[in-house]
């Protein structure tokens, strides 16, 4: 989240049923700002220790996770090592995988179908369906920027975490 | 155009990946608990099956093809997904950062996901052209997605449901699976050739 996001124009109700909630480790707090790092929530029983394993590298979880890290305001006073459950919009998640994914994959299939059907070349409609994913790419940044301003696709505190809860959001998952 | 439109139709419902060719159970288990998951990672696997099959069609056609180096499908295939996940990995994460925060954790799934190499293999048999195997592989992932979200929405259902202990949990999963399956086989009736 930006430092200088907005309040998003439909706050997130913490009793929504379309809430999709998610396990965070707090990592590290400076100022009023605190850096979350979501938990693997996948493994059954391993939720808890996935964020302490010391293995560290390219392709390893702890590499991955440590590159899916984000900030929040630190309204809550966490502290180093805390773990909280944080939630998103269900419809911020249907959002972001339609502009991600949808909107450039569109594109680039309307850009070979346009491309087929003049030049009749499999080159041709390669690298205009190319050209297509890229502007599709560009596109879905623009939006996604746009959704970022609007504080739409923000992650939010909802509450601390204890270790059974953290285990039942773990096990409605997988 | 007809003939795309019976292509199309034929791999996204007579064909289903999951529910006819029974590829990519364990997603279909296993990120089916909720619509707005299920939606996600179905739009996450149509987007790498259909830019790993681009390239898996180009690889096929000028380099294994004509070099007859066909014994090594399996591993360029499989080298060819796992580099289109890094490729979606990348580009998500460089494109917006919030997406990659939102979307980033199903990418990884992907790439153990074998409809992904299923889906490569039969198009391989199918010798089509670049733009047939794109749509088959396009309408092939959306047969997967539209199955996904399909049975997330009865998942859902079935939470609020009085199960039985014995069939609750997977058991229940399954039975529900090989119904929608039966409801699937209907489209077979529907001719595409």
């Amino acid at each position: 989240m930006p430092l200088n996001a907005p309040v998003p124009e439909h706050p997130i109700d913490p009793f929504s049923a379309d809430l999709v909630e998610g396990v965070a480790r707090v990592v590290a707090v400076k100022g009023d700002r605190v850096w979350l790092e979501p938990e693997l929530t996948s493994s059954c029983g391993g939720c808890a220790a996935s964020g302490l394993c010391g293995a560290k590298g390219i392709g390893t979880a702890a590499n991955r996770l440590e590159i899916r890290r984000f900030e929040l305001v630190n309204a809550a006073q966490l502290v180093v090592g805390e773990r909280v459950i944080i939630g998103v919009d269900g419809r911020a998640l249907l959002k972001a995988s339609v502009t991600a994914y949808a909107l450039p994959l569109v594109i680039m299939l309307s850009a070979g179908a346009v491309a087929q059907n003049i030049a009749q070349s499999d080159g041709v409609t390669m690298i205009a369906m190319a050209s297509g994913l890229a502007f599709g790419l560009l596109l879905a940044r623009w939006i996604a920027r746009w959704l970022s301003t609007r504080g739409q696709l923000a992650p939010r505190f909802l509450r601390r975490a204890d270790a059974e809860e953290a285990c039942k959001i773990s096990s409605l998952e997988s | 155009m007809q003939e795309y439109i019976l292509l199309m139709v034929g791999a996204a419902l007579v064909n289903n990946v999951i529910l006819a060719r029974f590829l990519g159970l364990c997603s279909f288990m296993g990120v089916t608990t909720r619509i707005d998951t299920a939606i996600g990672m179905g739009l996450a696997t149509t987007f790498v099956i259909t830019v790993s099959s681009m390239g898996n069609w180009g690889v096929e056609q000028y380099l294994l093809e004509p070099y007859h180096l066909s014994y090594l499908r399996t591993v360029t295939f499989i080298l060819i997904i796992a580099g289109a996940v890094q490729f979606t990995e990348m580009t998500v994460r460089k494109v917006s950062p919030p997406l990659f925060q939102m979307l980033g954790i199903y990418l990884p799934l992907i790439t153990t996901n074998c409809a992904v190499l299923g889906v490569a293999l039969i198009l391989v048999e199918g010798k089509m052209t670049f733009i047939a195997a794109t749509l088959f592989a396009f309408a092939s992932s959306l047969g997967y997605s539209l199955v996904m979200v399909i049975f997330a929405g009865l998942r859902e259902r079935l939470a609020l449901a009085e199960v039985p202990r014995l069939f609750a949990g997977p058991p229940i999963g399954f039975i529900v699976a090989s119904l929608l399956a039966l409801a699937f086989l209907g489209f077979s009736g529907i001719s595409t050739t």
